[in-house]
């Protein structure tokens, strides 16, 4: 299939493994999905200490299910990354160990400290999932696939990560303000989410054009400040001066002005190159060598038992 | 020799098991295939899968999802928390109609 007739054909689920897809089609999904997998591996990582830390068991048990969900997504994306036959999933792992895998900006900061948690668990999860919403309608039939699985799940993780900070918001005057200084940090990382404007972005108009994506960065960044500003104002955070945060009463949503934004720390990130990205990145490495022997031990069973060599149909 | 078959009735959607076909090689299972199981239904493609490929594990070997109480994976065990998103209700009326299944078949 050549370029134009992908544009032509481009919408919700229009191709599939089956098709034969231009090289620019699947190195674009490859990036995309690639980027999601990665980023499911390393927010999963980035909470896990996290489960330790939980002030009940109740807390404990459902932290531990959404972490244990966020390493499923990421088997589910690398599956559909897979799909497109560009890279294996082994090779998108050791990108990733090496620090040459791309992940999303939120994760390549540390976390310390319980109040920061719903930070990630309920604003960071509440955009992915704003943005995974309209991905069940982008044009790869296998990333569409996943994403039904992810935003069934998500909706529990959502849920869960406000009521984390419904619960700090109504604990002592101490834990209200250390709230609000997680808040204070997280929020403009949390705006940058959604990545550049529209004209900085670098692969928006091409992934909006064959279908993989269906929503600018902007119409995304705006309609999730419309639902999420009068969420933390709910539960009384105070959203900061800064970023600017203006309401347009003619198109009755926010936008946020992106001059007020760090774009220097957002591009050192975005080439894994801040401290942060390297501690992050380091300690999922360590994670991944520790348990080779279990990969190691399984490739050795596949051989083995003549799993993955087809019978003879016969 | 037995061959599995699966039918996606639009582009995009999944494909789901519909029945089998005797066929002698992959070649011959996909007619056949085509013949049964997409003469009359909706059929946009059809996949065959040789059944002795297929592994198998039901409810009387194992208990699915663990036996342990385990609400606090439902979006809708947080009753006092308003979904924050559009996106986030869809999620959730999607877990309480498999809830629902869950409730009907116990």
């Amino acid at each position: 299939m050549d370029l134009e007739t992908v544009k032509e054909r481009a919408g919700p689920r229009q191709f599939a493994p089956k098709d034969d897809m231009p090289e620019e089609y699947r190195k674009a999904a490859t990036r995309m999905i690639q980027f999601h997998a990665n980023s499911e591996v390393m927010g999963g990582y980035l909470e896990k200490p996290f489960i330790r830390q939980a002030p009940s068991i109740d807390r404990k048990l459902a932290f531990s299910a959404k972490v244990q969900d966020e390493i499923g997504h990421a088997q589910l994306l690398y599956r559909a990354a897979e799909s497109l036959g560009v890279k294996t999933r082994d090779e998108m792992l050791d990108e990733l160990a090496r620090g040459d895998g791309k992940f999303l900006n939120c994760f390549h900061y540390p976390m310390e400290s319980w109040h920061e948690v719903p930070m990630i668990a309920f604003f960071v999860d509440g955009a992915a999932m704003h943005r995974q919403a309209t991905l069940k309608n982008t044009s790869w039939t296998p990333y569409a696939h996943a994403m039904d699985k992810v935003c069934f799940e998500e909706g529990f993780h959502v849920k869960h990560g406000e009521s984390m900070l419904s619960e700090l918001m109504n604990g002592s005057k101490a834990t209200q303000e250390k709230t609000q200084a997680a808040f204070e940090t997280w929020w403009p990382r949390i705006i940058q989410f959604f990545g550049p404007t529209n004209d900085k972005s670098v692969h928006n108009d091409f992934a909006q054009e064959v279908g993989l994506k269906t929503k600018s960065n902007d119409e995304l960044r705006d309609t999730f400040l419309d639902t999420y500003v009068p969420k933390a104002e709910k539960y009384g955070l105070v959203v900061p001066e800064y970023p600017r945060i203006e309401y347009d009463e003619e198109l009755d949503t926010y936008h946020v002005n992106e001059d007020d934004l760090n774009w220097d720390e957002f591009w050192t990130i975005a080439k894994n190159a801040s401290e942060g990205s390297h501690e992050q990145i380091n300690s999922r490495a360590q994670a991944q060598e520790a348990v080779e022997w279990v990969r190691e031990s399984m490739h050795g069973w596949e051989g083995a038992s003549g799993a993955g060599t087809p019978q003879a149909a016969d | 020799m037995i061959w599995e078959v699966f039918r996606q009735d639009k582009p995009g959607a999944y494909h789901k098991h519909c029945g089998n076909v005797h066929a002698p090689d992959r070649e011959l299972a996909l007619q056949f295939a085509a013949v049964q199981h997409g003469r009359r239904m909706k059929t946009h493609s059809l996949w065959v899968v040789p059944h002795d490929e297929i592994g198998e594990i039901d409810a009387d070997e194992t208990s699915f999802g663990g036996t342990t109480d385990k609400t606090y994976r439902w979006a809708t065990s947080y009753t006092d928390i308003e979904p924050a998103a559009p996106e986030v209700a869809e999620s959730e009326a999607e877990q309480a109609d498999v809830e629902k299944s869950l409730e009907a078949d116990s």
